[in-house]
């Protein structure tokens, strides 16, 4: 029973981590990709160690310590990869009508 | 049936790679290329030690010492990896280098514009 | 269109030779007579519960010793290749300057957390490449990317290269003098049984293997450091 639950949890994860790949070639610009790229296959990692997790009850802690990791490395280094792109001036897809960043620093350097 | 699942991975991987370098023309991404080739092969290597039933090649709880014969995967190709792997990794900083190099002498990133070389 | 037909031919051409493999690859049932005798040499002779390790730095140490030549000449070769920019954007450099750039708050907290895990991390790795699965390559990988992560919180860091490099030769040579030593002491070159064998699966055992793991993270660590830094402007 409890190995079903866990490899119904794998497929889950493994078709995330598809959208993920999907997502990356589909989008319009760097921004939405890395956008897509770092969320789907965060959740999707996760939840594939979930699942292992299930298949293996004695390695449970071993693999939070890893999800952890995962959910702490992940998003830092998409993060860092976006900020650098748009310091780069990489071009937004012309569908995008905001730019948070933007409005936030002029905001910030209206007020300073 | 597991071996021959991850061989069939791993040369999938290497035509990617080919078709890849064939393809495209900016260097950034004939360089992944030739990376996805290294990470095909190393699983081509792999995928060839494969005993069947086997383990990792480790003594510890799982698989004792007198038994090791039995059920241990072939070392030898894991040992030929892990330097391949590395081997792969400095070709690759060698091959971004000359990518700047490149990038810094012509402005672009298409391969079209450095001809001198061709006949 | 020439070119496409081209490429068409030659993927459907290797295609078919790789269809040709997995068609005829039959999987083995026992090991092959040279991985049968080191699976049983290694925990006997070395006293080193990871098979794949102490044939890395025993049995096949030559090519260990290769690979870290090898590494050394793309540090080198990637200094020689990146050097004059560096030189040359200088003078151009000065003029221009942006305001130093600060990392973004979210990369520096995570830098302060991630940093003494990968530490940690990199140091388990490297200490128990005869126990379990590991080495020295695998360590000193982990440890560059720490390196790489501390440079993106602070992008203005300086990284003392002198400092690096003498590290990194120092253990070079330290790693051909445990091998010398196994050449006047023991049975060849870097023959592990220099240092005493010890208790199978303890953690000082297996000869001088720990400490060969250790020359080599530090090695590869230091190396891919210097290789990561040269990439910068």
């Amino acid at each position: 029973m409890l190995e079903l639950i866990g490899s119904l949890v794998i497929l889950v994860g493994a078709a995330f981590n598809f959208s993920a790949g999907l997502g990356m070639l589909r989008m319009p610009d760097a921004y939405t990709r890395m956008q897509a790229g770092t969320k789907a296959s965060t959740l999707g990692n996760a939840l594939v160690l979930m699942g292992i997790a299930c298949l293996h009850p004695e390695w449970t802690l071993k693999l939070l310590l890893v999800i952890y990791f995962v959910l702490m490395t992940n998003p830092i280094s998409s993060h860092a990869l976006a900020r650098a792109a748009y310091r780069s001036q990489v071009p937004m897809t012309p569908q995008a009508t905001v730019d948070a960043l933007r409005d936030a620093r002029e905001q910030s350097r209206g007020e300073a | 049936m597991i071996s021959t699942v991850v061989l069939t991975t791993g040369l999938t991987l290497l035509l990617i790679g080919l078709w890849g370098i064939l393809r495209h023309r900016n260097i950034l991404r004939i360089v992944i290329a030739f990376s996805l080739i290294g990470t095909g092969t190393h699983i081509v290597i792999v995928a060839i030690g494969y005993v069947e039933n086997g383990t990792a090649a480790i003594i510890d709880r799982g698989l004792s010492a007198a038994e090791a014969p039995m059920r241990a995967v072939d070392p030898i190709p894991s040992a030929l990896t892990v330097t391949a792997i590395v081997i792969g990794l400095a070709v690759t900083a060698i091959m971004l280098a000359f990518a700047i190099r490149l990038y810094e002498a012509k402005k672009t990133l298409s391969i079209d514009a450095f001809t001198e070389s061709k006949w | 269109m020439i070119r496409r037909a081209g490429i068409a031919l030659a993927i459907t051409l290797f295609g078919l030779m790789f269809a040709g493999l997995v068609l005829h690859h039959v999987e083995r049932r026992t090991l092959p007579p040279l991985g049968k005798r080191y699976v049983e040499l290694v925990p006997q002779e070395l006293g080193a519960a990871n098979v794949v390790t102490g044939i890395l730095l025993t049995y096949r140490g030559f090519d260990t010793l290769g690979e870290v030549a090898v590494l050394f000449m793309v540090a080198a070769g990637v200094g020689l290749v990146l050097d004059k920019r560096g030189r040359r954007n200088e003078g151009q450099r000065r003029g221009t300057r942006s305001p130093p750039r600060q990392a973004s708050e979210i990369v520096r907290t995570g830098a302060q957390i991630l940093l003494p895990l990968l530490a940690i991390f990199a140091a388990y790795i490297i200490m128990h490449g005869h126990l379990s699965a590991g080495g020295g390559f695998q360590g000193g990988a982990v440890l560059a990317s720490g390196l790489v992560l501390s440079l993106f919180a602070d992008p203005q860091q300086r990284l003392d290269q002198r400092f690096l490099s003498r590290t990194e030769s120092a253990a070079g040579v330290l790693f051909v003098l445990v091998g010398v030593a196994g050449l006047l002491f023991a049975g060849g070159f870097l023959d592990s049984r220099v240092l005493p064998l010890g208790q199978f699966g303890a953690f000082f055992s297996a000869g001088s293997i720990p400490v060969l793991s250790v020359l080599l993270g530090i090695k590869v660590g230091c190396e891919l450091s210097v290789i990561i830094d040269r990439f910068r402007t």
